[in-house]
């Protein structure tokens, strides 16, 4: 019998359900920011621009667009400071607002530029363990990432923000504006998806 | 052996940690192979990272916050203060001047006097309407009332704005 996964799943899920108590680092930035101090708020950009254009490269699949999303969902971020909560992550902040701005443009999109896709494949880096290991490591991720551009942008978002930003089911709750509760129920159907994705021919067994 | 559980009852027992699903698992060579395909899955999705973003991001995002209009906050301030200065003056105005003074306290009496005569026709209006048709009224005033208060619930009981119209 195969009881493996029964042992390993749980504490990995667990491990990252796990809320960190972390302190606010971003709370002196954002107040110097607000009283108009550039410097403070390009620390703030320097320390969300990874996720917030990783997540729009997620959403988007074209990394103009989310160079662009990432520019404008930052710009607004400075502009709309005086707004946002303090006792709130910073970080989930933006990127909301980045979610907010890939779904505008996603529903404003009259057409999926497959085009495009491609050149994102390149893009996309993992944590490649050695350069012995990096071309079976890349062509593995490569066929991961591939499969993942097939789903539907909720799961790609979820996937995304619980994998690859490791975020708890709660900040990815406050990301998305649902309740906390329905994450690892979206989380378990975009994984499943990809899993049919990758070993179509299993879909048979149950 | 009973049949195999459906797979997000599986899942939701495995997060628990117990469940009649994870007893059929241990047993079941295609419920673990697929539990193990998710295992090794997570492992590769964890993996992954997101991508360095342009090295000009930074650059083009300072220079659009250069060139952006002062936030809103300032800008209250600045609205407030030019209030303020406003009413200062025309105050100043006021009471340096006894003519400007006499007509304010005139146009106010009279703004008085005729907002009186306004709030009277108002009460016999609404008496009026109640004597003649109270039925209605009341059931058009107790159905705003409750659309008002379920509004409010709603309002009290949705999540703070995530800036969506940022």
């Amino acid at each position: 019998m195969n009881a493996l996964a029964l042992d390993s799943l749980p504490m990995a899920i667990g491990m990252l359900m796990a809320e960190d108590a972390a302190p606010l680092p971003w709370k002196a930035d954002v107040q110097a920011a607000r009283k108009g101090d550039p410097s403070a708020f390009e620390s703030l950009v320097r320390s969300v621009q990874r996720p917030v254009y990783g997540l729009a490269l997620r959403l988007l699949q074209n990394d103009s667009e989310a160079a662009e999303v990432a520019q404008e969902a930052l710009l607004r971020a400075y502009q709309n400071l005086h707004r946002y909560d303090d006792a709130r992550p910073f970080d989930l902040w933006v990127l909301a607002i980045t979610r907010n701005l890939c779904l505008d443009l996603l529903r404003r999109r009259t057409k999926v530029r497959t085009e495009e896709l491609e050149p994102m494949k390149e893009v996309l880096p993992s944590h490649e363990a050695s350069q012995l290991d990096g071309a079976i490591a890349r062509e593995e991720r490569l066929s991961l990432e591939a499969a993942m551009e097939t789903l539907s942008v909720d799961d790609r978002e979820v996937l995304a923000l619980y994998y690859v930003q490791k975020r708890t089911t709660k900040e990815i709750a406050q990301i998305m504006g649902c309740a906390p509760g329905t994450i690892m129920a979206r989380l378990f159907r975009a994984r499943e998806k990809l899993r049919k994705k990758m070993t179509p021919a299993e879909e048979e067994t149950r | 052996m009973s049949p195999c559980p459906d797979l997000e009852v599986l899942f939701a027992e495995l997060e628990a940690g117990e469940g009649p699903g994870l007893d059929h698992a241990a047993e079941c060579e295609a419920c673990a192979a697929m539990m193990e395909d998710h295992r090794l899955l997570e492992q590769d999705l964890f993996r992954l990272a997101d991508p360095l973003p342009p090295p000009s991001l930074v650059v083009n995002v300072m220079a659009r916050v250069a060139e952006s209009p002062v936030p809103q906050r300032r800008e209250v301030w600045t609205g407030l203060a030019i209030l303020l200065t406003s009413l200062g003056a025309g105050l100043g105005f006021l009471f340096s001047s006894d003519q400007a003074l006499g007509r304010f306290g005139t146009g106010f009496a009279s703004t008085v006097g005729n907002s009186r005569a306004f709030v009277e026709g108002l009460f016999s209006g609404a008496h009026a309407l109640w004597s003649t048709a109270g039925v209605a009224v009341a059931c058009f005033i107790a159905v705003v009332v409750l659309s008002s208060l379920f509004g409010l619930k709603r309002l009290v009981g949705s999540p703070p704005p995530s800036l969506s119209e940022a």
